[in-house]
């Protein structure tokens, strides 16, 4: 993301509401909410004042008889590529954008390769070796948005991950929670290439393992580019904000995601406002299909469904909440306010959800009541550097995290910066407890486990002795595992 | 049959260029999966397989080498016929000493031309009209090492294998991954960084002077021609001899663009010498082209092709993805490439009367 421009742009704002109302168009001053349709995107209406395509219609059908007489013919040479076919179709561009293959045939079977298992997520033992996900889970985390396309999963027969000391202590954190224990509520940081998103993918996969529930938000540039509609959530002070097609789509991928342990459970208590379709003896998945299918319940099913699998003593299982992304989130969004000012994304019931989750307390306002994870769980945000929003946004949630960092290791760490204009101090409240897990670069024996996997499943073709693993380690800033896969498997020129 | 590589030599050997049968790689990739196996080689090969030395090689079709099972000389064919027939044929156990020849008239009237011609001294050494090389060959990895390439002997078989990174030198005492070869060519780690090839392929993917665009396109490419299913290799348009498997190319990338660019590459091209037919037409004049140049031309018209294909994507990598696609296009003999190719060819062959065509001295 180049940038995010956080400009307001007036002339949007008074077409829609002119839109919503083209007779009133000084409503807004009078009472914005009142008319406000909660959507700045354009949108097709032939009754627009502004529509000039009867106009147009009109000025082609005059034309279209032939003028008479002589006409200067001027052949010109077209510059433009001569493509034959039809115009991709829609929705093929951005798909090829994002195609994801998971694997590829070429790739050489590996022996002795193991399987992630509940077993293995407990095992010590399961330190520097390569273990593949089973089918099951892949297509789970195919649904929760876990793998990327730049990852470099199309390299081998099936995807596999590394078992290195930051995977064990989520693992650790997953087959020792139990119901009543303190969630790990944690930021996943590092250097570019280290595998924090990787390490998101290996926690979601162990927790699926262990019949958690996991919801995902893969790519939270989503919730605040203006790119999905918005509404003002009714009641509320200050004013919050939901977005109820990205919640349907969250509400879809969820329910499909987690379907088998959702199905053991069902709807426990009344939730006024829904439909009358929400029967007590409903199963969590259907119900959570019901948010998906109809956008306009899609908040309010989730906040029900939260409320469902944080209540205690119904056997109810752990929770994982995980994001890709943090610091897209940290600062005003592309949607704007009804009196035309930068929506915050706290305002964002959906972004203020997670933040709350993440800190573990609430941050005022109205979301306060379910907070805590009475069930266990975990709350995990990795930050990317790859997609780095402009400093507006990364500088409170990275003074945050190096003063967390340096907690961790009992350190001094960077003062606070009150004076700073580039940090968002309600994003540094949010984070300034949660824990750091700082993903560094690999050992030397994770490393020379994960190059002997690629050289046996046929992507590195050199053999694998000291010299070489110290050469490629040297020129992969020590152990960015990142760097090392381009370095080995990857033509990186 | 002896090998034809010295596999423990740090440097590739020249071969003499052959045309072979189907299925060329098998007696090599045999030669490699024993060397593996008996440890005497310490690089590992694709072919090479720890538990089996033939297990997944490709097979010649009918098992046997070109020269498995020659025919005798004519001699030895007429002493066999006299004695099926039960008439005396040729003495095959002793020759004639040519020198015995040489006094005997009668004899020296019998001899075949080239022998009389031998012993007469009136024999010339073959003389070849061919001014340039017709194979396509890679041997810059000789080149650039500075070896003298006898003429005639350069080695198709030998360069198209992958390369290999050089042994792992004896430990030397203090020094814990011992030395590297010195003295290092000055600038060599700009240099020699990349394949020529690629090098070559980079340059001239680059718009406007973007080289780490141009270097991003080019690592898109070889990844793709990695995980893109195995190619499908074309009956009509043959590619250079000693291709390995279709099943190799993936494997190595780099390869696979080697085989694709020298396969379509053009051995000629045709220079337009004005007025020489008279009258004011132009005469074409086929000029040879050199392993560079020829690269050239194939690439420019790969790049061509692949910059007239519609986009089927959006991203940054959709150029690249388009030029990955003609390259396996090419190796599956469907790229319009080929065409450009015969056509200059045909050409260069209907003009060859003029290849020796030099332009008159200015009075």
């Amino acid at each position: 993301m180049a940038s995010i421009p956080v400009r307001p742009c007036l002339r949007r704002v008074s077409r829609a509401l002119a839109e919503s109302n083209p007779r009133d168009t000084h409503a807004h001053l009078t009472n914005p909410l009142r008319r406000w349709t909660g959507s700045t995107l354009p949108r097709a209406s032939s009754s627009s004042p502004f529509s000039t395509s009867t106009r147009l219609a009109a000025a082609a059908a005059a034309s279209s008889t032939r003028r008479t007489g002589s006409t200067l013919k001027i052949s010109r040479k077209s510059n433009a590529p001569t493509s034959g076919g039809k115009p991709p179709g829609r929705g093929e561009r951005k798909a090829f954008r994002k195609k994801i293959v998971l694997s590829n045939a070429n790739a050489l079977e590996v022996d002795g390769l193991g399987e992630l298992s509940p077993r293995a997520v407990a095992d010590p033992a399961a330190h520097c070796r390569v273990l593949a996900l089973p089918g099951a889970v892949v297509d789970q985390l195919r649904l929760l948005g876990a793998f990327k396309p730049t990852q470099g999963w199309k390299y081998f027969r099936r995807p596999a991950t590394l078992m290195r000391a930051e995977s064990l202590r989520l693992a650790s954190v997953v087959d020792g929670m139990a119901e009543g224990k303190e969630p790990f509520r944690a930021i996943v940081s590092g250097e570019r290439g280290t595998g924090k998103s990787a390490l998101l993918t290996q926690a979601m996969a162990m927790a699926l393992l262990k019949n958690w529930v996991v919801i995902s938000i893969p790519d939270p540039k989503d919730l605040i580019l203006g790119h999905t509609d918005y509404a003002p959530l009714p009641d509320t002070e200050p004013q919050l904000y939901f977005q109820k097609a990205y919640t349907a789509r969250l509400l879809y991928n969820t329910a499909r995601a987690n379907r088998d342990v959702l199905r053991e459970h069902t709807v426990s208590q009344a939730h006024p406002g829904l439909p009358s379709s929400v029967s007590p003896d409903m199963t969590l998945d259907r119900f959570a299909q019901l948010g998906a299918r109809d956008s306009d319940f899609a908040w309010p099913v989730f906040r029900a469904l939260w409320a469902e699998l944080t209540k205690p003593g119904l056997g109810r299982p752990p929770v994982m909440l995980a994001l890709d992304g943090l610091a897209s989130l940290a600062g005003p969004t592309e949607y704007l306010s009804a009196d035309v000012k930068p929506i915050h994304a706290l305002d964002l019931a959906q972004v203020r959800h997670f933040f709350e989750q993440l800190a573990g307390r609430s941050l005022g306002g109205p979301l306060a009541a379910e907070q805590r994870l009475p069930n266990g769980g975990a709350v995990l945000a990795a930050l990317s550097q790859s997609e780095r929003p402009p400093r507006t946004h990364t500088a409170a949630v990275e003074l945050a995290v190096a003063q967390n960092e340096a907690r961790a290791a009992a350190a001094e760490g960077p003062p606070a910066r009150p004076y700073d204009r580039d940090i968002d101090h309600r994003v540094y409240d949010a984070l300034r407890e949660v824990r750091a897990l700082k993903v560094g670069a690999l050992s030397r024996e994770e490393a020379r486990a994960l190059v002997e996997y690629y050289a046996k499943s046929g992507a590195l073709m050199a053999p694998v002795s000291e010299a070489f693993l110290a050469e490629k380690l040297a020129l992969a800033g020590g152990g960015v595992v990142g760097e090392l896969e381009r370095g080995t498997v990857r033509a990186g020129l | 049959m002896p090998p034809r590589l010295l596999f423990r030599a740090a440097r590739p050997i020249a071969l003499h260029y052959r045309p072979r049968p189907a299925t060329p790689f098998a007696w090599r990739a045999g030669e490699f999966a024993k060397c593996a196996t008996q440890s005497q080689c310490s690089r590992r090969t694709y072919a090479a397989d720890s538990k089996s030395d033939d297990k997944d090689l490709p097979k010649s079709l009918d098992a046997k080498g070109p020269n498995t099972d020659p025919l005798p000389d004519i001699s030895s064919e007429a002493a066999k016929t006299a004695e099926i027939m039960g008439v005396e044929g040729p003495d095959v156990e002793q020759g004639t000493p040519v020198q015995e020849v040489k006094d005997d008239a009668e004899a020296l009237a019998n001899l075949p031309k080239v022998m009389r011609d031998e012993l007469t001294g009136k024999a010339k050494a073959p003389k070849s009209t061919r001014e340039y090389s017709t194979s396509a060959i890679r041997r810059q990895g000789l080149e650039q090492r500075g070896d003298a390439i006898p003429r005639g002997q350069e080695g198709a078989e030998a360069s198209l294998m992958p390369q290999y990174p050089s042994p792992i030198p004896e430990p030397v005492p203090g020094a814990k991954f011992g030395m590297p070869a010195l003295p290092l060519p000055p600038r060599s780690n700009l240099k020699d960084r990349y394949d020529p090839l690629v090098k070559q392929v980079t340059n001239l993917l680059m718009r406007d002077g973007k080289l780490a665009r141009a270097q991003y396109w080019m690592s898109y490419i070889l990844n793709h021609l990695r995980s893109s299913p195995p190619p499908t290799y074309s009956t009509t348009h043959a590619l250079l001899p000693g291709a390995p498997p279709a099943s190799h190319l993936p494997h190595h990338p780099v390869l696979y663009l080697a085989l694709a660019v020298d396969s379509v590459a053009p051995l000629l091209k045709v220079r337009s010498a004005r007025g020489a037919a008279g009258g004011g037409a132009t005469l074409p004049i086929p000029t040879p082209l050199a392993v560079r140049q020829r690269r050239r031309v194939a690439i420019k018209w790969i790049l061509d092709a692949a910059s007239k294909k519609a986009s089927r994507g959006s991203g940054k990598g959709t150029f690249a993805h388009r030029v990955a696609e003609e390259i396996v296009a090419v190796v599956e003999g469907r790229s319009a490439v080929w065409e450009r190719r015969n056509t200059i060819h045909r050409t260069c062959v209907q003009a060859r009367s003029n290849a020796t065509w030099k332009p008159k001295k200015q009075k």
